[in-house]
């Protein structure tokens, strides 16, 4: 399994495809981030814009390898490793850059809430972006994963798809993404920092079962 | 040593319910040690037999078992991969369960076998199609895999390569592995498949041969090497017994040997000969007694008692 996602992590990191979503995830904190905002607000901002990201990049992850040179990995370690192996390192490069964005927000906002009156302590702020971020993260990997190959080969039908399901990830009410997220907004309005510790269960939950199906699913439908 | 794969009423269809069947009630069993070629026209689903093989689809209905440590290569190996050829070999030979180190010393071992240690550290995306073809060949013969399936592996690569890749399927057989093959040249180890299979109406026949090798059936081979030269470890492993002919015996000299080989491994047994470094001379190749067993690994001194002059005199002309 560590043979396949040193491969699968080269072959990501050398095809230079991660560079896009990269940029993307920067210019969103860019615009949306400023320095001496209330931390949480800005925390969740950054949590809810790595789903998006978590899907882009699982997109790329599993579409990365030419057909045949995913038959000959497949033959030596089975298609369903294989394919795990891809998602697992989307979902690292997601989480990665999920921590990244979470201390570089943490530093550089205001430790207060919304109205700039109670001061909200940093660390455990930092700590609850970090569960808001990896919940994302874990749901982006769950829509990216449904919604490319196997279970969606035609570029036009699984590039819609994925941006409806990630929009519909985010806005939907009772998705663990979307209640970690309005954990910190609110949060933020009190001056109270929550623990997101449910949302991150379930988003990982989801993200399990989907990536299951997913795998078990790459010998039969190619 | 390894276990059969066993295929039981397979089918595979594409796509879901109404879709046509491209296999269906395919039964077949494939014994290590043995070499199996597939024929069939464009589209009878021979590349889908192979995948299954492979374990790289699933069958619909019915199932596989026995899948040993496995390897495939394509027809046309894509070269759109950001590695040289000696970095996806070194992944690649990771995947198949090496270490780093042994996978990188395989690989300058297999791109040389194959005539292109020259492009090791050449980007893949600069490789033309035959030397990719070849980085296909190597990432599958690195490891040395029990089940090696060759979809048209041929295809592309230049004429040494091509014999190079013939002499790994009968070393890999040799060495007790199974081999599936699928070429369109008819001439391709002409003579050397266990079993030939046609695939066509979705379905599998045999044209000749058992998939479980012949045991009745051996032959004596007379060879002469360097005086106290070992003989390759191939060779030790496909004769059933290895002498020295007795000083009373009427043999060429020092270095002769005599070996007692299988019928259906002896043309395996003569390339793996010929081509050794230094190269041996083949004295002469006779029939073996029929009625006599020689149990497998028989040491020497149980060896068949045959006679020498029984054989044709050969001299090292090998159909290649």
């Amino acid at each position: 399994m560590i043979a396949l996602l040193r491969y699968q992590a080269a072959l990501l990191a050398r095809s230079q495809r991660w560079l896009p979503p990269v940029i993307l995830y920067a210019a969103v904190l860019g615009i949306g981030v400023q320095t001496g905002q209330p931390v949480l607000d800005s925390l969740g901002y950054a949590a809810a814009a790595v789903l998006p990201v978590a899907a882009w990049l699982v997109r790329i992850c599993a579409t990365n390898e030419p057909p045949a040179a995913r038959s000959c990995v497949g033959a030596a370690a089975g298609p369903a490793r294989a394919h795990l192996a891809c998602l697992l390192v989307a979902f690292g490069t997601a989480a990665l850059l999920g921590v990244v964005a979470t201390v570089v927000v943490t530093v550089v906002s205001d430790p207060a809430s919304t109205d700039h009156r109670t001061p909200v302590p940093v660390v455990p702020a930092g700590g609850a972006g970090l569960l808001a971020a990896l919940a994302c993260a874990l749901l982006g990997t769950a829509v990216g994963a449904l919604t490319t190959r196997p279970l969606l080969r035609s570029t036009g039908r699984a590039v819609p798809a994925m941006l409806l399901a990630a929009v519909l990830a985010l806005v939907v009410t009772g998705s663990p993404a979307r209640v970690a997220v309005s954990d910190l907004v609110t949060g933020s309005q009190a001056g109270v920092v929550p623990a997101p510790v449910l949302p991150l269960f379930l988003a990982g939950a989801v993200a399990a079962a989907a990536v299951a199906v997913a795998c078990a699913l790459t010998t039969r439908r190619g | 040593m390894n276990r059969e794969l066993l295929l039981e009423g397979v089918g595979r269809r594409y796509g879901l319910g109404g879709a046509p069947w491209v296999l269906r009630g395919v039964d077949l069993t494939l014994a290590p040690g043995t070499l199996t070629r597939i024929e069939g026209a464009n589209g009878t689903g021979k590349s889908t037999l192979l995948r299954l093989l492979a374990g790289i689809d699933a069958p619909t209905e019915g199932r596989i078992t026995g899948r040993p440590r496995t390897a495939y290569v394509p027809e046309r190996f894509p070269a759109a991969l950001p590695f040289t050829a000696a970095g996806y070999l070194i992944h690649l030979g990771s995947v198949h369960g090496l270490s780093r180190g042994e996978a990188a010393r395989a690989a300058v071992e297999w791109l040389e076998r194959l005539g292109a240690a020259e492009y090791a550290r050449t980007p893949m995306s600069e490789l033309s199609k035959g030397s990719s073809q070849k980085v296909a060949v190597a990432q599958a013969l690195l490891a040395e895999p029990e089940l090696l399936v060759l979809d048209e592996a041929w295809t592309g690569l230049d004429t040494a390569a091509r014999t190079e890749l013939e002499r790994a399927v009968l070393e890999r057989r040799a060495a007790g592995g199974t081999v599936v093959f699928v070429d369109h040249d008819p001439r391709r180890l002409a003579g050397a498949p266990d079993v030939t299979y046609v695939v066509a109406g979705g379905n599998v026949r045999t044209v000749t041969g058992s998939s479980v090798p012949r045991e009745e059936a051996y032959v004596v081979v007379e060879v002469q090497g360097a005086p106290g030269a070992e003989p390759p470890v191939e060779v030790t492993r496909l004769a059933v017994s290895v002498e020295e002919p007795g000083p009373g015996r009427p043999g060429p000299g020092p270095g002769s040997l005599r070996l007692t080989v299988p019928a259906t491994h002896s043309d395996t047994l003569l390339r793996t000969l010929l081509t050794a470094h230094p190269p041996w001379h083949v004295v002469s190749v006779g029939e073996g007694p029929p009625a006599t067993r020689v149990p497998p690994r028989a040491p020497a001194a149980a060896a068949v008692d045959a006679d020498a002059d029984a054989g044709a005199d050969v001299d090292a002309e090998v159909r290649s």
